[in-house]
Order: structure tokens, then sequence, then C-alpha cells
């Protein structure tokens, strides 16, 4: 199982993930930079945000409205947006490619 | 030579109960972090955490470090820790003492359950909502004090501030906002008090459980189109409905933890404005820099400026061995100041890019829940104070003259903060 997150500035870091752990946990949890996740996964602080294509969201559950507003709340722009820690590691996510923005926070 | 002295004083010194150190903590943090990132106490077992990184990396493995202890701190625990793995044994040892049954407290799965009951408080409808109230409430609380000139920051402006934004957070009627007021006073502010436990007399939260009783009853039974209403129904992930104590004791719990830390940093935001007339200056013409500014100071103050956690197995950290049952002492406000994450680390910095690095709210998965609300509230209480009032000094009369100023701290070890802060000013015209 893997997951690879490419920096901003194009560095990437493949990590190997953990079933059911979040997203977010597989890049905090193994020193990934880049995602902040200043709430722990409460989906209140919008930090832990990455950008995914469109193949791979097809293979994601959709996000909860929650998630939706706090990305509009944080002014996130981009479409392909999610937050890292409502996304849950599955099988049909090995592989799985994402970005990560310059910044977590203005 | 004085140096020599200080540090064999630092050896020698009990973290926990020494009262000279809460007035300035920093350089006994900076003899701990020149012994390495981590290091034990001579005293209590305790192995404390000043690194940045070290402190994320714990921070972030709830696995292995509980939060058991997060809120008794390094007092002896109530069983002798055995084998390679305590994780029984903490479970079993949880009843009895609130000290160990609170959210900040919990571990896995325990934790998750009560975390999701507090997630919906804290959505973004609900910050601007909570953010118009901010606006309202700061103003009635300069109304009562800007004929004076004069000021106690802590106990006329941040303290009930801070309580009633908490009660409009939950819902509570504005009628009994002058109650949740009056339960409050700045000397019952007593986080890791340095006297040890408070009197139980003097401990405001079983009223304030008793008034959310009553609260979430009446909603259960006449629901309303209201915060208390959607409250009390929230449900546990697996759809049960919590008892009524337990969404009592963790909207108590709710002042405990919001209250403190946020009039400590409201205070530090105003000293560093009274005492440096040209930042005020500077923050007055680029509002926008507000948000920033509130990053530094807490990252620089560090209102939380330690916290707990307690290693369930052996773990190696750099080159300390910590066995099961060890207890750490997470040194926030060291961790904010490691020179390896951030450049110049004694320095205020207004324009400091990586500031809301820091961790004065904590990371992973008991990080502080409260910290949006935390900020709007720091920025509000700027933006009134600066449109009400024309400029802030400190009151010399209080607190001596400059080059001579007389400033006392939180007898905690805990929390960092001022215990007053007196300001004179000019109205705005
Ligand atoms: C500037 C103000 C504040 C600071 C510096 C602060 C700091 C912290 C820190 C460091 C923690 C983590 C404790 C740990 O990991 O052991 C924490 C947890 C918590 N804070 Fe805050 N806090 C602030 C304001 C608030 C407010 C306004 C609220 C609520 C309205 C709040 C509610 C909580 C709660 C419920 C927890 C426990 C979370 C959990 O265990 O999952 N805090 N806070
Ligand atoms: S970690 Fe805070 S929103 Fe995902």
């Amino acid at each position: 199982m893997k997951i690879t997150y490419i920096e901003s500035d194009g560095t990437p870091h493949t990590v190997d993930a953990t079933i059911g752990w979040s997203i977010m946990e597989n890049a905090v949890k193994n020193g990934v930079p880049g995602i902040l996740a200043e709430c722990g996964g409460s989906a209140t602080c919008g930090t832990c945000r990455i950008y995914v294509e469109a193949d791979w969201q097809g293979k994601m559950s959709p996000p909860h409205p929650d998630e939706t507003t706090l990305l509009e709340y944080v002014e996130e722009e981009r479409p392909d947006a999610r937050l890292s820690c409502q996304v849950s590691m599955t099988e049909s996510l090995n592989g799985l490619v994402v970005r990560m923005p310059e910044r977590q926070y203005s | 030579m004085e140096l020599e002295l200080t540090t064999k004083r630092f050896e020698d010194v009990d973290y926990f109960t020494d009262r000279s150190l809460p007035d300035e903590p920093h350089s006994y943090f900076e003899f701990l972090r020149a012994q390495g990132p981590l290091t034990r106490l001579p005293l209590r077992g305790v192995v404390a955490v000043t690194g940045y990184n070290e402190g994320n990396a714990i921070f972030r493995n709830e696995e292995r470090f509980s939060s058991y202890n997060a809120a008794y701190g390094p007092n002896p625990l109530p069983f002798t820790p055995e084998g390679e793995d305590i994780t029984d044994q903490i479970e079993s040892h949880r009843d009895g003492n609130m000290i160990f049954r609170m959210i900040s407290t919990f571990d896995p799965p325990n934790h998750t359950r009560l975390r999701m009951l507090l997630r919906g408080l804290f959505s973004p409808k609900r910050l601007v909502e909570n953010e118009k109230f901010m606006r309202r409430l700061a103003d009635g609380l300069i109304d009562e004090f800007i004929a004076n000139g004069t000021v106690e920051i802590v106990s006329q402006f941040a303290l009930p501030f801070a309580t009633l934004v908490i009660a409009d957070l939950l819902g509570v009627p504005e009628e009994d906002h002058k109650l949740f007021r009056r339960i409050f006073s700045a000397s019952g502010m007593r986080t890791g008090s340095l006297d040890g436990v408070p009197k139980q007399e003097d401990n405001p939260m079983p009223k304030i459980e008793g008034h959310f009783i009553g609260y979430i009853e009446d909603r259960r039974s006449n629901p309303r189109n209201d915060v208390l209403t959607d409250l009390a129904n929230t449900r546990y992930p697996d759809g049960s409905l919590p008892p009524v104590k337990d969404v009592a004791a963790l909207s108590a719990f709710l002042f405990a933890a919001g209250q403190e830390a946020t009039v400590r940093v409201a205070a530090a935001m105003f000293h560093i404005l009274a005492e440096d007339q040209a930042l005020q200056a500077r923050l007055r013409e680029e509002r926008s820099l507000i948000p920033n500014f509130a990053e530094e100071t807490l990252r620089l103050e560090s209102a939380v400026k330690s916290g707990f956690r307690l290693a369930k197995v052996r773990a190696t950290i750099g080159d300390v061995e910590i066995e099961a049952g060890t207890p750490l002492m997470m040194c926030i406000a060291a961790m904010n100041r490691d020179p390896a994450k951030f450049e110049d680390p004694n320095a205020f910095k207004l324009d400091r890019k990586n500031a809301r690095d820091h961790v004065a709210f904590g990371r992973g998965i008991h990080s502080c829940i409260g910290a949006p609300l935390a900020r709007i509230e720091l920025k509000v209480t700027v933006e009134r104070m600066f449109d009400r009032i024309a400029d802030i000094r400190i009151d010399d009369a209080k607190h001596g003259p400059v080059g001579n100023r007389t400033y006392r701290y939180a007898p905690s070890y805990i929390v960092r903060g001022l215990t007053e802060l007196h300001l004179a000013f000019t109205p705005a015209s």
C-alpha cells in the first residue's frame, strides 16, 4: 500500500500506507511535511488540504457537506481540493498520488 | 559566575512547586533544552520534551502516548505500572476521579466519540454567528469602563468576554448570561495551581454542570430551534444518545478548557501592544496584520506552557529511554521557541512567516477544538479595542514606570499569563 504526497515545489514523499487511517494520518504519522492538520482530523481547521486528480477522486467517498462548507470557509478555490483527514485509506487507493498546497494557511 | 549560580539552582529546582519560575519560565525551559530535546527531570521521574519535532511526533502518536495524565500532571499514578504495555491498567483506573474522565484525558475510541459530539458546535456557519455576538459583547464590556480612562483588562474585559463567548457557543440563552458571568471570577482561574487542588466549594464546574443538566433535559423533552436543542440531541457515531450527565460534563468542560487560556493570551496581546507603541501604531494602520500578531503572541507567550502524556509502552526517542508508565511533560512554551524551527525564536516578529506553525493549541487528536473560535476572539478583541480606544498604555500607577515595571504571572505549572494587567487610555473621539 503506497501513497505519494507531492509538495508544491514538486518534492515527492512516498509512504507505506496503513489501511483505515485517513490520508492525513498516513502523512503526519510518517513525517510528511506540508500537511499541518491543526485540528487533528476534526474537520474544523482546513490545514490538511490536498489536491486530487479526477481518477482518484472517483475512488474516494464523496465529501460530506461539512467538508465542503469548511473548504469554502477557508477560501479554498480549487475544485479538486479535499480535506485529507476526511478520506480513509482503502485497498482501491493503493498507489494514490496527491498534491499539497504551498501553504496550509494564509 | 552568575550564570553558574543560576544553573545550579535550576538543577535542584522542583518545577511543580517552585514559586519563582512562573514570572520567568523561559530561562528554565532553555536550561532544559540545553540538555537535549528530551530530558529526565531529577524529581518525580518526569521526562520533559522541549524539541519541536520530537514534541510533534509524540502529540501525533496517541497509540503509544496516552492522555490519561493530561490534567493530572506529575502526580503519582493511582497504580504501579507493570509489564510492557499499560493500556489495560490505564483503562481500569479511570472510574471515580473526574480528572481521568474528561475529554482531554481519554484515549481512542472513547475520545473519538466525545470529540464527535463537540464537532457540530464549531462549524463555519456557527463561527460566523459567534463572531457577530462577540462584536456586540466586546462593545458592551468596553461601555462599562470607557469613561474611566483605566481598566484592569483581565477581570473587566478578557474573563467576562471569554466566559460569555463560550456560553454563546453552547447556546446559553442571553438572559442567563449574567448568571454565568457571576459564577466565574479572576481568582477562580487556577489551572495547574502551585497551591495544589482548589477547595471543592471554590470549583465553579459543578454549578455549571447543574445548569446544563437543566438545559439538556428541557431540550430533550421540549425541543426548540436552538443550539442547545442540537447539542441535547447530538448522537454518538453509533447512533446512541449520550446520557444527559455526560453532555452536561462535556459542556462544562468547555469553560474549563476555553476560558483561562484565552484570557491569558488576550492579556499578553495588550501587554505587548501597550509596551510597544510603534507596534501598536503599525497594527492600527495595517489591521490585516492582526491575525499574525495573534499567532506570534500565541507562539511567544504560549498560554498553555506545558501539558502531559503517559507512555503506554517502552520507547526510545533520541538517546532517552522511556519505560511504560513514564509521564512526559510536553513543554509547549519551549517547543514554540525551538531555534531549529523558529529563527531568532525569542524575538517578537510581527511578520514571522511560520508563526502559525506554533503548537500553542497542541497537535494531533487532542489539539484544541476551540482554536478557530479563540482566533476569532483574539481578532475581535483587538479590533474593537482599537476602534473604541485611541491609545492603549500601561498604567504606570499600577505597574511602575517604564524600565521598572512589576508584573505578576499565574502561579501555575501549566498556564502562563498575567494575573492582572492595568491599562490607561484615551477613548477614541
Ligand atoms: C487562546 C486560547 C486557547 C489555547 C492557547 C488553548 C490551548 C489548548 C491546548 C494546548 C490543548 C491541548 C491539550 C492536550 O493536548 O493535552 C487544548 C485542548 C482543548 N481546548 Fe483549547 N485552548 C484555547 C482556547 C479554547 C477555547 C476557546 C475552547 C472552547 C470553547 C477550547 C477547548 C478545548 C478543548 C475541548 C480541548 C480538549 C480537546 C481534546 O482533548 O480533544 N480551547 N487547548
Ligand atoms: S485536520 Fe483539520 S480539517 Fe483536516
